[in-house]
């Protein structure tokens, strides 16, 4: 947790800083739909417990709970608030722009958080801080080459279509696939819908179409270890080389066992302090870049002792 | 209006027989549309007839055909149950849950138990206060979904020692060589299309689903019948909860989103009449083995995972349509 540390520390260090330039600091947040899955429940808490460690901030926590029509009724309240800056988890990239342009004119600085809006929308936003998911895409490429020494048939279980942490994850993965590793062949690729039964069921099926699968890699650890459950029960788990993304406890326990080669490191601790930390920047005057990504490291068994167990 | 429309079935089949025909094939259209597209995906994919994929996919269906066998009877008894999705999540986020903190032995009693206890309200709800069971049972799937939550603060639950455990016999165990998953979608299959044929328990249930005024007037409590038949439902839901969260050794929030949709189609596939009072058991294995064959062999066939939610959709919309043609011909035929 070398990341989560520099990050609390530079917290402190610019709540020191600004606490005499400034009063403290109202942001609002509203999330997507916490509680859905371990990912956003954990995101919730550690960005509450952030903002309490800190002083000169003051949060209104806000779920929008999936639904569009909620979350933009919740950037108006927050406008309403006159809150120093908001903080969104967009519920739906495109959709939300509207209340993001309104934010904007009411000069409110805009920080999306986690998963991006579309293009149309970037000019009402003061800063993006999430993970890179293409670049997520990019690394889980690379180790599947490494593990397969170059050659070999791969397939790929998706997560849910038209998302686009799914949709960027594939892209990076799949371009970067074929520059790195052109004998390596992907040969098909099904959506699973970020359910682990589902990635269960489809590999399934991959197992008995193709007698010859050498990686899979998924969207997420929970569908890589629903296809490491498909492959185990039809004794092929052997050969196999399995790559996912965003680390969950069970991926992290089968790497430990050995199944499993390698998988993404996202912590939502790092996601919700990193969007803290980029709305305080922003408050104090500092230069900020558009695009904030922290980092999410490659996590194999060479280097599985470097980071905790998620607790999701 | 009966003599009209046989008359102009001999204007366009010229004879008499070719109409015979055609009444034989609209009444086992199902299986006739379901043996073609078989012979077609065999073409496409040759492992679709292999003893492996049979195999799998028939383990794949019975999560679906257990609940199936349950919502069934629900149907035959004149009502619906659209709560055994989120039923399903709550009892497997309850057993998988559970199963750490408590044991296997009293994860799975507590979870029967708790399972039971939903389907009792809902049977208490429909049955004993008369009220719309679709909009009951729909209340229920997102009362449930809320439950989960609260539950599981939205994290999602494993089993820490996958094979260590007995619990794994459920989803992932074999008898004979079959799997334990149609094992029990097998049996309880038998045992309710028994009840459902051969008991004056099975006959009631038909009576109150076909025509409840007669049934009730007939001495039939009708009350206890609607309230019995979801806990026949629940049951149901409870022994496929065990089969995934065994299968999975995890369970998420929304594992069972949607089942409630396969499960009707599987049933309506079959040919039970969502109009209550009649259907089989028996026609619903069908129905659940003609979906899952028909998502497998698209698969195979390489057509990514919703391409099936439209094949399943038209399959229903034809299903339900040689239901009604045929209920159609059968009373015009019975009064002329």
């Amino acid at each position: 947790m070398f990341k989560k540390t520099t990050l609390a520390a530079s917290i402190l260090m610019l709540s020191a800083t600004t606490a005499s330039a400034d009063g403290p600091y109202k942001i609002g947040i509203t999330q997507n739909n916490v509680g859905v899955d371990s990912y956003q429940t954990t995101y919730e808490s550690a960005f509450e417990k952030a903002a309490e460690a800190n002083d000169n901030v003051e949060v209104v926590i806000l779920d929008a709970g999936g639904d569009v029509a909620r979350q933009i009724g919740q950037v108006n309240n927050l406008i309403q608030q006159r809150v120093d800056a908001i903080i969104i988890w967009p519920t739906n990239g495109q959709a939300v722009i509207p209340a993001l342009r309104q934010a904007h004119r009411a000069g409110i600085p805009v920080i999306v958080t986690n998963s991006k809006i579309a293009e149309a929308g970037m000019e009402f936003i003061a800063a993006f801080s999430g993970p890179d998911n293409v670049q997520q895409g990019v690394s889980s490429a690379e180790m599947m080459c490494d593990a397969l020494g170059g050659e070999g048939q791969i397939v790929q279980v998706a997560g849910q279509p038209g998302y686009t942490t799914a949709m960027e994850r594939s892209q990076g993965f799949e371009e970067r696939l074929a520059e790195v590793c052109p004998g390596v062949e992907l040969v098909e690729t099904q959506p699973a819908d970020w359910n682990r039964e589902k990635a269960q069921r489809v590999m399934e099926n991959f197992l008995t179409k193709y007698n010859d699968i050498d990686g899979v890699y998924a969207g997420d650890d929970n569908m890589g270890v629903g296809a490491l459950n498909a492959a185990k029960g039809a004794e092929r788990a052997e050969g196999i080389i399995f790559i996912g993304a965003t680390n969950f406890a069970v991926g992290y326990e089968a790497i430990e066992r050995g199944e499993y080669y390698g998988s993404i490191y996202q912590s939502p601790v790092d996601d919700a302090e990193a969007a803290l930390q980029t709305a305080l920047d922003i408050l104090a005057g500092k230069e900020v870049p558009k695009m904030n990504f922290f980092e999410t490291p490659k996590i194999t068994a060479a280097n599985i002792g470097e980071f905790e167990k998620p607790v999701f | 209006m009966a003599t009209a429309e046989q008359g102009s079935n001999r204007v366009m089949f010229g004879r008499v027989s070719k109409s015979g025909l055609m009444s034989f094939l609209s009444a086992q259209g199902i299986l006739i549309f379901f043996l073609l597209s078989m012979v077609v995906f065999s073409f496409f994919s040759e492992q679709f007839l292999s003893q492996s994929n049979v195999m799998t996919v028939v383990r794949q269906a019975s999560i679906i055909g257990i609940i199936a066998v349950g919502v069934t009877v629900v149907i035959i008894g004149g009502n619906l149950d659209l709560s055994v999705g989120s039923m399903l999540s709550f009892a497997t986020v309850l057993v998988v849950d559970l199963h750490d903190k408590v044991g296997p032995t009293t994860a799975i009693i507590l979870m029967f138990a708790l399972t039971l206890m939903v389907g009792a309200i809902n049977g208490f709800l429909v049955g004993f206060m008369r009220l719309n069971s679709l909009i009951v049972t729909l209340a229920m799937l997102s009362a449930i979904q809320g439950g989960i939550l609260i539950y599981s603060g939205g994290q999602n639950v494993d089993i820490a020692n996958q094979d260590g455990t007995w619990f794994s016999v459920f989803g992932r165990g074999y008898v004979a060589g079959i799997a334990v998953p149609v094992v029990i979608f097998a049996v309880l299959a038998i045992i309710v299309q028994i009840v459902m044929s051969y008991t004056s328990y099975g006959r009631r249930i038909f009576a109150v689903g076909g025509n409840p005024v007669a049934a009730v007037y007939s001495g039939i409590r009708k009350n206890w019948c609607v309230f019995s038949t979801y806990l026949i439902s629940a049951f149901c839901v409870a022994c496929a909860a065990l089969v995934l969260g065994s299968r999975v050794m995890g369970s998420q929030n929304n594992v069972g989103q949607g089942y409630e949709l396969l499960v009707l189609a599987g049933i309506i596939l079959g040919g039970t009449s969502l109009l209550g009072g009649a259907g089989s058991i028996w026609k619903t294995v069908i129905g659940v083995l003609i979906l899952g064959f028909i998502q497998n062999g698209l698969l195979l066939m390489g057509y990514p995972y919703y391409t099936q939610w439209l094949v399943t959709w038209v399959i229903i919309i034809l299903a339900v349509w040689l239901d009604l043609a045929n209920k159609r011909k059968r009373l015009l035929t019975t009064h002329s």
